[in-house]
């Protein structure tokens, strides 16, 4: 049970601040997206709640992607990702199910759907991990600086800019959120078409995580902060 | 706090949405365990209560081709039609071996399939609620979860109430979110609902404001 409040109010998405589409070159948001207009459904218990404990069934592992064991150590400059998950008061999120995935520090992912080019794959490089936060809705993993890649396909080819998939499983169906998180300063990131789908220019800058001063981090770990705000308003009080 | 906000103020505007991308990995999904819906944690028993039930079906998009690789997440209520959740007034009466939640990732002809109990109704301030499953599809291509929900045949009346099926305008769309009964296999009522991302306005499956 749920020792902290959970959301019950979900305004809806400010549209500038949330892609849009198609995506010009990205052809599959053109094939996968409702030609009809999205209906709008009241929303009813089932919508406003969600599992309580979803790391009960998704089970954290080490976070540590780029350090599978003793003695082996991903190639790439070795980065730790932390931060904190929030809702819209700005109250920590416990117990959210964080998931990354992302390439290589060739910009290679350990997926066989990624076949089609020659880039390298990294044995000692994990690709994907998954924590939970704590009380004060904190994460953290250690992985390494991925690449950029070319998207496949026709003409107009363009590149994605360093980024790390994230997915967070929080304490209601309309909470949840999969982003990726970009890397500040890269010259990629003005160019990307996925980056570039948020209309708002603050909502993009979001998505870029913040440097910490390398002076201040000890250890062999370049660090970066992201925060995650999830969807949700005020508190129902935690179940007795 | 954070320079995106403060505890006090304004609200923090939510994160925005990216697509799941073509490379999911399949070492964070367990075929048969995380699309199992009747299992509070993993390795526990399922849950012994209610009719058991395989809600499967396809991911297509424009043109008929499967969505492979995709995630599609499932929400219901137990057998009685409570939620393990404080904003359920009968909590207490919620079956606690039951989860209710599970993903599934579409393989390469685009199948997903749930294992779980049928859902009971429910009443909820916005009407009488339907047996349903809330569904979710995550894709490449798919900027932001696309969000329906599967309901059963043989609630005819039911479904007629259901203030959110009834949010869909033309009676075709309707019967569009209703499984079709497949019979009986492995113990457990099989039902089938495709979901049709993109297609002809007599095949693409209706989704709702999320
Ligand atoms: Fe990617």
């Amino acid at each position: 049970m749920p020792d902290h409040p959970l959301p019950d109010c979900f305004p809806p998405y400010d549209e500038a601040g949330q892609p849009q589409v198609p995506i010009e070159g990205y052809a599959a948001t053109a094939r996968r997206n409702p030609a009809r207009a999205l209906f709008r459904r009241p929303h009813t218990r089932t919508e406003l709640t969600g599992p309580l404990d979803p790391a009960a069934k998704l089970v954290p592992g080490e976070g540590n992607l780029a350090v599978p064991g003793p003695g082996r150590v991903a190639l790439g400059q070795l980065i730790h990702i932390s931060g904190r998950v929030l809702d819209e008061d700005g109250r920590p999120v416990r117990g959210a199910v964080l998931e990354i995935w992302q390439a290589n520090a060739a910009g290679r992912y350990a997926n066989p759907l990624d076949a089609a080019r020659d880039a390298p794959l990294d044995p000692n490089f994990v690709g994907h991990g998954r924590v939970a936060t704590d009380a004060e809705g904190r994460y953290g993993f250690f992985t390494v600086k991925p690449g950029a890649y070319p998207v496949p396909g026709g003409p107009g080819r363009w590149w994605r800019p360093p980024h790390v998939h994230v997915s967070v499983i929080g304490p209601s169906s309309l909470s949840r959120l999969v982003t990726q998180m970009y890397f500040p300063g890269d010259p990629l990131n003005p160019l990307d078409r996925i980056l570039n789908a948020l209309p708002d220019p603050a909502a993009r800058e979001r998505l870029i995580a913040r440097q910490t001063d390398p002076a201040e981090v000890e250890g062999e770990w370049l660090a970066y902060r992201f925060t995650l705000v999830l969807r949700g308003r005020r508190a129902t009080p935690p179940l007795p | 706090m954070s320079a995106t906000g403060s505890r006090s103020g304004a609200p923090l505007p939510p994160t925005g949405w990216q697509t799941l991308g073509p490379f999911f990995p399949q070492a964070l999904f367990r075929d048969g365990v995380d699309n199992d819906l009747r299992r509070r944690r993993a390795g526990a028993p399922p849950t012994a209560r209610g009719v058991p039930i395989r809600l499967r079906g396809r991911v297509l998009e424009e043109g008929g081709g499967p969505c492979v690789n995709a995630l599609v997440e499932a929400w219901q209520a137990d057998a009685g039609g409570r939620f393990r959740h404080p904003l359920d007034p009968d909590w207490r009466e919620a079956d606690p071996d039951f989860l209710g939640w599970g993903r599934a990732l579409t393989d390469a002809a685009g199948r997903y399939e749930f294992l779980s109990v049928l859902p009971g109704g429910y009443r909820d301030a916005a009407g009488p609620r339907a047996p349903h499953v809330n569904l979710a599809v995550l894709a490449s291509g798919v900027m932001r979860r696309l969000v329906t929900t599967a309901f059963f045949p043989g609630f005819a009346a039911a479904n007629a109430a259901d203030p959110v099926l009834s949010a869909l305008p033309d009676p075709a769309l309707r019967a569009r979110l209703v499984a079709k009964d497949e019979g009986e296999a492995e113990g457990a009522r099989i039902f089938r609902l495709d979901l049709v991302l993109r297609g002809d306005p007599e095949t693409e499956t209706p989704f709702f404001l999320d």
